[in-house]
């Protein structure tokens, strides 16, 4: 403590709030009194711990009984005031219909965008929030730097192996689920079959999650080998009414099992589930399988692309410990060039994460920023509108302003006024904007390709809860649209007022309004930039070259051991022209991933691949480059052991040119050596946007249950040829739906998420363009309405019209200009940083793309403002000088 | 008796404020009180009961000196009114009664 007392003063910010609220009157006494008491204290406590007593006691002081009542020292009735304000705002809201409709139509369209924003993310906010140990479930996931493009891949999967291990290893772990991923098979009981499709689990499913297991043991329903749980719907469609408990089934379409016993009864999974599932089969039954195939799974932390590792962790665990212990053990395993990095994703962001390989929805961050983003400057170009008009129009409050402050009326009040009359404005804007919002629901809900993988993610319903959230929109929107005006008609003294509109004109704010409008000009040059680029690329993305031929080609999805007759029956048709067999069809984010080794093992490649049969590469128009495609299919009991690759695959292996490695050896996935046969040129093996490897490699395929039979036809009257290839599928497969699509047709819903983002911002572009025009609209009617004693002696003076339109246009020109030097630019960046950076391939942006925004606004603004002038010109000016 | 209803913390105050006689400013009664009550007061709290008291009559002020601990302040000092020593009075002989009446057994208790 200082030797003297003093030197140390009070603290300023509780002082500032005595003197702010406290009466006049006791003001003197109780400061003296504070004063007095922070002395005393300073004898028995810390600096720091007076100071912190005295802003505590001022605060209790706050009290009704020491408090300035709102209305200064003399005693006001504010429900009057209020009521007068109220009054005044409506009269004014009815009265100017025209500054009340442009507000009230362009606020409600972006508050219905706020809306929907909203509920989506309360809705996101909602995911997994059934399960009970969410804040303490995280997901192993594997991410991968500098396999392919320097890039990182980050999935949502990991290996068995480190599940096992951290399962035995680490004690921070309450419980581990391994999910193994691609289960699908087809049950049959009672002559009766279905397909279904889900995850092999470990037995501690419902340890970690919450999902309810209507029927049968949760603590036993997973651990033998056939165990099936199959959901609530799915029970329903194999077994109606009778209790499937107990029950044997024939399993079809799986080389992992060949009968199971129903041993649970599992809800669907909500709509707010990251994971999606039709049927759960027990882990066992695929581990047995495995010691059947002799087959490695379990024991190789390279197989991290096929299952899920579930973790919940102890209360009081240490993300990070427990993290650092994970790569601990994958010490061993990781190569130098291209190590495994494993890390641990709360459950809050399995859905926006971004992991590749998701097990259900997923909606990414980019996407919510992009869509916050635009939400929020939408709304603001709204209240810009409020914020521009009222300004405009101070001219005709002043006389309002200057009465209420010559007869007492405070700047506060006025400005409490304003932003009352704001809200008021918005509140209305709101009801209608929920109406609004319920008329884009069903449209953004029809959206294709709202979630990755295609699965319903949103049903945007509304609750009592989201009200508070609209209340607080209101205030927000409100607010932000009236302060400005609020604040400027405040400050205006009256005297200035009653001296007359000719100095108003320095007041209104010019230089505010103009940049407000060029921001909106600039907003929606941007956003028509954006939506013409992204249609763009969209297109570019269809028509690309993918490296082979996808014309006049069905694809036939194969769900039964009738490959070979199905082949043959379509062989004899004459308006096939050839079948080929696959895996996955190509060029529609579908293909495995894997990886390679170097005979040596020296250099690793990550590759896509896909099966196919003897045709195929013929049928699709691949171009080979050197060596032989495959001659026959894979014999039954025959070892895979020849490969047909890409260039890439080559040059990431040092393989030499093609021919050189024509005969080569390498180990495919690190277990099984296989010779190179042919050599392709490169191709899009997943699509244009997605983050894959370019290396690529073909593996002959056998006979097989689940596949695609690629039919190409002659392409006259291909309804017809359709007819026939169904019925010929019908003969063969009575139990599932014939399930063929146009290989173009399968390529364009693989850029369907382009698509949604198109529309997406094609509408929010068309919004911003409403409301800008609404507000354009406002301000030359405004404008002109002011100068019309101007245009009047021009015009008596001689000035044609078009003489006219040009000069009081010309203000608005020259904002455009401006706006589109400002848009143009960023919009561009934006597109190539964030909207568009996905694609590998990118569409060229020329002159017509980059300026379309510019030219549709410059029509637009020219019409509105040319359409205004022209009317304001052709009045007659003897009528408008009369008045004077 | 009715209208002019005393609070328990109140009545302290205002016997506090007779015994400070010209002492009986804001600051003193506080540390006075919380003397007596071994406890701490807020501001606050004091301030109130004294503003409703004078307003109730049984507390008249006025100002008193400045010094320098209060930052040049001057004091307030309050007196209390004959309305208030009555009032004080015939509280106590209430108490008085009350206390005669109860019966034995009750006192022993607490």
């Amino acid at each position: 403590m200082k030797p003297t007392d003093k030197h140390i003063t009070t603290p300023k910010w509780p002082l500032k709030l005595l003197r702010l609220f406290i009466k006049r009157k006791y003001l003197e006494e109780i400061e003296g009194d504070m004063e007095e008491r922070f002395q005393d204290n300073l004898k028995s406590y810390s600096i720091r711990k007076t100071r912190r007593l005295y802003a505590w006691d001022t605060l209790k002081l706050l009290r009704s009984e020491l408090m300035k009542s709102i209305g200064g020292d003399k005693r006001l009735n504010h429900y009057g005031m209020l009521k007068n304000y109220l009054k005044t705002s409506i009269r004014n809201i009815k009265h100017h219909a025209l500054f009340s409709g442009i507000n009230i139509v362009g606020l409600a369209i972006s508050m219905s965008i706020g809306i929907f924003m909203i509920v989506l993310l309360s809705e996101l906010q909602s995911f997994d929030s059934f399960h009970d140990k969410k804040d303490r479930t995280y997901r192993v996931t594997t991410s991968r730097q500098g396999l392919f493009h320097g890039e990182e891949i980050y999935l949502a999967t990991a290996s068995h192996y480190i599940g096992d291990q951290i399962e035995h290893k680490i004690p921070e772990v309450e419980d581990v689920l391994v999910l193994r991923r691609n289960l699908s098979a087809e049950l049959t009981i009672d002559e009766k079959s279905i397909p279904a499709s889900g995850y092999y689990a470990t037995a501690s499913f419902f340890d970690v999650f919450s999902f309810k297991l209507l029927k049968g043991n949760p603590k036993t329903a997973l651990k033998t080998p056939g165990a099936i749980i199959l959901t609530e719907s799915t029970a329903k469609r194999l077994f109606r009414d009778s209790d499937p408990i107990g029950k044997t089934v024939a399993v079809d379409g799986n080389r992992d099992f060949d009968t199971g016993i129903i041993t649970g009864i599992v809800e669907d999974p909500p709509t707010n589930s990251h994971i999606t599932f039709e049927m759960l089969v027990s882990m066992a039954t695929m581990e047995n399988s495995l010691v059947e195939h002799r087959r490695n799974i379990k024991g190789n932390p390279g197989h991290y692309a096929d299952s899920y590792v579930y973790l919940v962790l102890q209360e009081d665990a240490n993300t990070v410990k427990v993290e650092s212990m994970i790569a601990d053990m994958m010490a061993d395993y990781n190569s130098k060039k291209a190590p495994m990095a494993l890390a641990l994703e709360p459950m809050g962001q399995f859905v926006i994460g971004g992991a590749g390989f998701p097990p259900g929805p997923t909606f990414s961050k980019r996407r919510i920023d992009m869509m916050m983003g635009l939400t929020i400057i939408v709304l603001l170009s709204a209240c810009f509108n409020y914020t521009n008009l009222s300004l405009a129009r101070a001219l005709r409050r002043s006389k309002e302003i200057s009465v209420r402050k010559v007869v007492g009326g405070t700047s506060l009040q006025i400005f409490s006024q304003f932003i009352l009359e704001a809200v008021l404005l918005s509140s209305m804007a709101v009801i209608l904007g929920l109406g609004l919002f319920f008329l884009i629901k069903p449209g953004f809900l029809n959206l294709p390709e709202l979630s990755i993988d295609g699965t319903t993610i949103f049903t945007l319903n509304v609750t009592p809860v989201h009200l508070v959230y609209f209340l607080l929109l209101t205030l927000f929107v409100g607010t932000i649209a009236g302060f400005f005006p609020a604040l400027t008609l405040s400050k205006l003294k009256a005297t200035v007022l009653f001296k007359g509109a000719s100095k108003m004109k320095l007041l209104s704010g010019v230089n505010t309004r103009q940049a407000l409008i060029t921001f909106q000009f600039a907003l929606s040059i941007g956003l028509i930039v954006c939506a013409v680029m992204v249609h763009r690329q969209y297109q570019y993305a269809l028509n690309y070259d993918l490296g082979y031929d996808t014309n006049n080609i069905v694809n036939i999805k194969i769900q039964g051991d009738y490959i070979n007759l199905l082949e043959n029956e379509y062989a004899k048709m004459s308006e096939v022209l050839g079948t080929s067999r696959s895996a996955v069809v190509l060029g529609t984010r579908n293909a495995e991933l894997g990886e390679a080794f170097s005979e040596d093992k020296s250099d690793t490649v990550m590759f896509t691949t896909n099966y196919i049969g003897q045709n195929y590469l013929i049928l699709h128009g691949f171009e080979l480059i050197a060596g032989t495609g495959f001659q026959d299919h894979l014999k039954e009991g025959q070892e895979q052991n020849t490969l047909v690759v890409n260039k890439t695959f080559l040059k990431e292996l040092n393989l030499g040119d093609p021919y050189e490695a024509i005969g080569k050896s390498i180990w495919y996935f690190g277990e099984q050596k296989m010779q190179i046969q042919g050599v392709v040129k490169d191709f899009i093996s997943m699509s244009l946007d997605a983050e894959v490897p370019k290396a690529f490699a073909f593996v002959k395929m056998g006979v097989t249950n689940n596949g695609i039979l690629g039919v190409k036809v002659a392409s006259n009257d291909l309804w017809t040829t359709m007819a026939k290839l169904e019925k010929a599928y019908k003969e063969l497969d009575p139990v599932h739906p014939f399930q063929a699509t146009f290989y173009d047709d399968e390529i364009a819903r693989t850029y369907a998420a382009s698509k949604t983002t198109y529309s997406v911002i094609s509408f929010l572009a068309f919004l911003a363009i409403s409301i800008s025009t609404l507000g354009l609209l406002g301000m030359t009617v405004y404008t002109t309405e002011g100068r019309m004693k101007e245009i009047s002696i021009r015009k008596v003076l001689g000035a044609g019209i078009n003489n006219l339109v040009l000069l009081l246009s010309r203000n608005f020109l020259i904002m455009i200009v401006v706006a589109a030097v400002m848009a143009i630019p960023g919009s561009l960046y934006i597109l190539d940083n964030m909207i568009l950076s996905k694609f590998l391939y990118r569409a060229e942006m020329g002159l017509i793309e980059t300026l379309s925004g510019f030219i549709i606004i410059l029509l637009i603004g020219v019409l509105t403002v040319g359409w205004q002038v022209r009317t304001a010109a052709a009045q007659n000016p003897a009528d408008i000088l009369r008045r004077e | 008796m009715k209208k002019s209803r005393l609070g328990e913390f109140q009545e302290l105050i205002l016997m506090t404020v007779i015994v400070l006689q010209e002492e009986a400013y804001g600051m003193e009664i506080q540390r006075d009180l919380e003397v007596r009550l071994n406890e701490r007061l807020s501001v606050g709290a004091i301030q109130t009961a004294l503003k409703r008291m004078e307003e109730k009559g049984f507390l008249t002020s006025e100002w008193g000196e400045a010094t320098q601990k209060r930052g040049g302040k001057r004091k307030r000092i309050y007196q209390a009114t004959p309305y208030a020593q009555r009032v004080l009075r015939e509280m106590k002989d209430i108490r008085a009664q009350l206390w005669n009446a109860m019966p034995e057994l009750g006192m022993s208790k607490t």
